[in-house]
C-alpha cells in the first residue's frame, strides 16, 4: 500500500530534518536550517499526500471514511498538525529554533504509529457509534488543539533552556535561541490556540455523545482527561492575564498540562471508557 | 490600567473577608487544580458506574474500603464534596466578575481626553510624518479619515494645535465575561438536567410493545404515557464480521392509536412527545421452538432430529418414558445456545441435563471434574444422546430513554463560550491618538496608541494607519 509505505519511510525523512535543524543550533550554520525547512516542507506535502491517498483507499474498500478512525490514523494525523502547525510558526516568526524541539514530536509519533507490533495499519470500517458528520470535527479540533500544545511544550523547553544562557558560557546552541521575552510571548499564543481547540474538541465530542449515547458527558475516562488538561490551561491563562506570571513558572505549567495532554491521547487507553475504539 | 486596580481596592475595603476571598483569583487557580487533582483521581478508581468498581471495592482492605466510601470515592464525580468544589469555583467565578466589571465598564465608557501627552513617548519613526499647507485643512482630513475608519472619534483643538482620540473594539473588553457566563450556562443547564431530567432505559422484544422505563438513578419505573412497540431490529455486519448498522423498527402508540413510526439507530436518535430514545444495545433471547437430535446409541446408532417447544412433553424414540424442554438458554456461559432436557422414565428417577449447542465450546471453558458431572453430560440417560441442531432465537433492543430540559442550555454556553474566546483573544480594544503641532518644516503629525491586548499587532495598525493617513492628507 502507497500510502503506508509513504507514511512509514517519511518518519526517516522528519528524523533526517531534526539532524538538520541540531545541526544548524550546533554549528550555527544557516544553511543547515534552509536545507531543514525545504525537507521538512517536502515531506509535508508527502505526508498529506499518504492520508489523501489513504482516503481514496478506504473508499475503494467501500466503506470510505476520514483516516481518523483509530491510534494508527490519529497519529499521523496528529503529526500532520504538529508539522502544519509549526511550518505556519516558522513562516511568520522568521525563525527556525523551533525546528529540532517539534520534529521529533512528528517522527516519534509516526514511528510509533507505522512499527509498534500493538498498532494495526489496516482500514478498519467505521463501527456504528462512529459514524457520525461529528468525527471529523471531533477529530481536528482535538488534534489541532493537541498540536498546538505540542508546540507550547516545545516552546517551554526552549525557553528554560534559555534561562541557561549567559554571554560569558558562549553557548552556540542557546545564543541561537530567540530571546526569553519573544519565546514565552510564542508559547501563550500557542496555548490559546491549543486551548480554544480542546474546548472546541470538547464541545463537539459533548455534542456527539449526546447523538450517540443520550449523555452530553458521563466522566468517562478521556472525557475526564480532557477536562483536567482544559483545567490546566486554563490555569495557565488565568495566572497570567490576571495575575501576571510570565516566564519559568507558565513554561513549566505548560510542561505539566501537554503531560496531561499525553495521558488523555495515550495513558487512559490503560483504563477503561467509552473510547475504546482509540487503543488499536 | 491604574482605573481598573483603585476600583477594585475601593470595592476590596467595602466587603467582607468572604467577599474577598472569593474575588481572589489565585483562588481560582487553586480551584482549578484541586478540581483537576479530584478529577485524576476519579479516573483511577473505578466508579460505580464502571463494571470493574465492584471487583476492586472487593480488593480493598476493611479500613480503605471504609474511608473511601467514606469519601464518596466509589462515586465520586457526584459527591457532596465534589459538587462543593464545583460550587465553590462558580461563586468564585461570579463574584470575580462582579467586582471587575465596574472597572471593564469605566475603561469602556470614560470620557478619554483627546489631549494627552502620555501616549506619544517612545514614538517608532513609522508613526509620524510631515505635512504641508494649512493646519485646519490638514486637521479636516485627518477628523475624515479616523471617523471612516473608527467607530467612536473625538476631536480638540487648542489654539494652533490639533488633538483627535478614536477608537474601536471596545467590546473585546466584555468577551471574558461572555465565557464566564457560558461556564455558569453550562453548570445551570447540568443542573436542570438533573432536577428536571431523568435517563432511564428499556429492553423490547421484537414484536412486543411498553409503557414504561427504569430509571438508571434511583431504582424505579416510570409510566412515559404512551407506548412503544419494536416492529423489528436488525444488526448487518461488514465482511469482516464488524458491526455496520444497528437498527430499531419503532412505532409510537399514544390513546390508543399508532401515532408515528420511527426508525432508530446509533447517532440518529428518535423524539417522540419530548422523550428522546437511543440505540443503546440489544440482545438475543431465545424462542419458544427448539430443534434436537436424539441418537440412540445401539447397534443401528439410529437417529431422529424432532422440533419441540419448551414445556411440551415428547415422547422417547423406544418408549422409555417422556422427556421436555425445561430450561433454554440463548448464551451459556457465552458458549451459545444451551437447553435444559428432563427425561422422566416409566420407571425411575427424573433425569436432568444440559445440552450445548457448541459442545467442544463448553469443554474449553469448564473444568473437567465439572464436565463429568452428569448434568452436563447429554448422555446421561443411556442409551440416548441428546444434540441440540438449533434454536429459534429472537432478538431484543436497547434503549435509552431520557428527557434533558438542559440541553439547550448546555447548548447555548457552548456556543457563547466559543464567542467569547474569539472577542477575549482575537479582538482587542485599540485606541489611537493623533496630534498636529505647527513646526518648521510644516505640520507634524504623531500617532499613537494603546490595546488591551496584542501589542505588535497594534504596532503594526499604526504604522499602517500612519500611511494612510500621510496618504490621504497629501491626496
Amino acid at each position: 500500500m502507497l500510502d503506508s509505505i509513504i507514511l512509514s519511510s517519511i518518519t526517516f525523512v522528519y528524523f533526517g530534518a531534526f539532524v538538520l535543524y541540531l545541526l544548524m543550533m550546533v554549528m550555527a550554520r544557516d544553511y543547515f536550517g534552509r536545507l531543514a525547512s525545504i525537507v521538512t516542507g517536502v515531506t509535508f506535502i508527502g505526508h498529506t499526500l499518504a492520508i489523501v491517498l489513504r482516503w481514496i483507499r478506504s473508499h475503494q474498500m467501500g466503506i470510505g471514511h476520514a483516516p481518523m478512525s483509530n491510534l494508527y490514523e490519529s497519529l499521523i494525523f496528529f503529526a500532520w498538525a504538529v508539522i502544519l502547525l509549526y511550518l505556519i510558526v516558522e513562516n511568520r516568526t522568521k525563525n527556525r529554533t523551533l525546528g529540532p524541539f517539534i520534529t521529533p514530536l512528528a517522527f516519534l509519533a509516526i514511528a510509533y504509529a507505522s512499527f509498534s507490533p500493538d498498532i494495526s495499519e489496516g482500514i478498519q470500517p467505521l463501527i456504528p457509534a462512529l459514524k457520525s458528520n461529528w468525527l471529523i470535527a471531533h477529530v481536528i479540533t482535538c488534534f489541532f488543539g493537541y498540536a498546538a500544545f505540542g508546540l507550547s511544550f516545545g516552546l517551554s523547553i526552549m525557553y528554560l533552556l534559555k534561562r541557561l544562557d549567559s554571554p560569558e558560557r558562549g553557548n552556540k546552541f542557546l545564543a541561537i535561541i530567540p530571546g526569553k521575552g519573544i519565546v514565552d510571548e510564542l508559547n501563550y499564543q500557542m496555548v490559546i490556540i491549543g486551548f480554544l481547540m480542546l474546548t472546541l474538541g470538547i464541545i463537539t465530542g459533548s455534542v456527539w455523545a449526546h447523538s450517540a449515547w443520550g449523555t452530553y458527558w458521563s466522566w468517562d475516562p478521556k472525557e475526564t482527561w480532557s477536562l483536567i488538561t482544559w483545567l490546566i490551561y486554563a490555569s495557565v491563562i488565568h495566572s497570567r492575564q490576571v495575575r501576571g506570571w510570565k516566564g519559568k513558572r507558565i513554561a513549566l505549567l505548560c510542561l505539566a498540562g501537554f503531560l496531561c495532554v499525553l495521558f488523555t491521547y495515550f495513558g487512559v487507553n490503560y483504563l477503561a471508557g467509552l473510547h475504546s475504539y482509540a487503543k488499536s | 490600567m491604574i482605573p481598573l486596580i483603585m476600583t477594585n481596592a475601593k470595592i476590596e475595603k467595602k466587603h467582607n473577608i468572604i467577599w474577598r476571598l472569593f474575588s481572589s483569583v489565585r483562588l481560582t487557580i487553586v480551584l482549578l487544580i484541586l478540581l483537576a487533582v479530584a478529577s485524576i483521581i476519579g479516573t483511577l478508581i473505578p466508579q460505580a458506574s464502571q463494571r470493574e468498581s465492584a471487583e476492586f471495592a472487593m480488593g480493598l482492605s476493611p479500613v480503605w474500603f471504609r474511608i473511601f466510601s467514606f469519601l464518596d470515592l466509589f462515586d465520586m464525580y457526584h459527591s457532596l464534596w465534589f459538587r462543593f468544589l464545583i460550587g465553590c469555583l462558580s461563586a468564585n467565578l461570579i463574584i470575580c466578575s462582579l467586582n471587575r466589571f465596574p472597572g471593564t465598564w469605566s475603561l469602556f465608557r470614560a470620557p478619554v481626553r483627546p489631549d494627552r501627552e502620555k501616549p506619544f513617548k517612545d514614538l517608532l519613526p513609522g508613526q509620524h510624518f510631515f505635512a504641508k499647507g494649512d493646519i485646519s485643512h490638514v486637521s479636516d482630513k485627518v477628523g475624515q479619515f479616523l471617523k471612516s475608519h473608527y467607530r467612536k472619534t473625538l476631536a480638540k483643538a487648542d489654539k494652533d494645535r490639533y488633538f483627535f482620540y478614536a477608537e474601536k473594539g471596545g467590546y473585546s473588553r466584555f468577551g471574558v465575561y461572555v465565557v464566564h457566563t457560558s461556564v455558569l450556562l453550562i453548570l445551570i443547564g447540568a443542573l436542570a438536567g438533573s432536577f428536571f431530567g431523568f435517563e432511564a432505559f428499556v429492553n423490547i422484544i421484537e414484536g412486543d410493545q411498553i409503557d414504561t422505563v427504569s430509571l438508571r438513578k434511583r431504582d424505579e419505573e416510570l409510566k412515559l404515557g404512551f407506548a412503544v412497540r419494536c416492529d423489528s431490529f436488525t444488526v448487518d455486519f461488514y465482511d469482516n464480521g464488524m458491526p455496520k448498522e444497528y437498527r430499531s423498527e419503532l412505532t409510537f402508540i399514544a390513546d390508543e392509536k399508532e401515532a408515528e413510526k420511527k426508525t432508530l439507530m446509533v447517532n440518529h436518535p428518535v423524539q417522540f412527545r419530548g422523550i428522546t430514545f437511543y440505540q443503546a444495545s440489544y440482545g438475543t433471547i431465545p424462542g419458544k421452538k427448539v430443534h434436537l437430535k436424539i441418537i440412540k446409541n445401539d447397534a443401528k446408532n439410529h437417529a431422529i432430529t424432532l422440533e419441540t417447544e419448551t414445556g411440551a412433553e415428547v415422547k422417547l424414540p423406544g418408549n422409555e418414558g417422556t422427556f421436555s424442554v425445561t430450561g433454554v438458554k440463548a448464551n451459556f456461559m457465552d458458549t451459545g445456545p444451551a437447553v435444559q432436557i428432563a427425561v422422566r422414565p416409566i420407571e425411575g428417577d427424573e433425569v436432568n441435563f444440559w445440552v450445548f449447542k457448541g459442545y467442544e465450546a463448553i469443554q474449553k471453558k469448564l473444568p473437567g471434574p465439572m464436565l463429568m458431572s452428569p448434568k452436563f453430560n447429554p448422555s446421561a440417560f443411556k442409551p440416548y444422546t441428546f444434540i441440540l441442531e438449533g434454536m429459534e432465537t429472537g432478538y431484543y433492543t436497547g434503549l435509552q430513554v431520557n428527557r434533558d430540559p438542559g440541553v439547550p442550555i448546555v447548548w447555548t454556553g457552548f456556543f457563547l463560550i466559543i464567542a467569547g474566546f474569539i472577542i477575549t483573544f482575537f479582538t482587542s480594544h485599540k485606541r489611537i491618538w493623533v496630534r498636529l503641532l505647527p513646526d518648521k518644516k510644516g505640520i507634524s503629525v504623531s500617532i499613537a496608541g494603546a490595546a488591551s491586548r496584542n501589542q505588535v499587532g497594534l504596532e503594526r495598525e499604526l504604522i499602517h494607519l500612519t500611511k494612510g493617513l500621510n496618504a490621504h492628507v497629501e491626496g
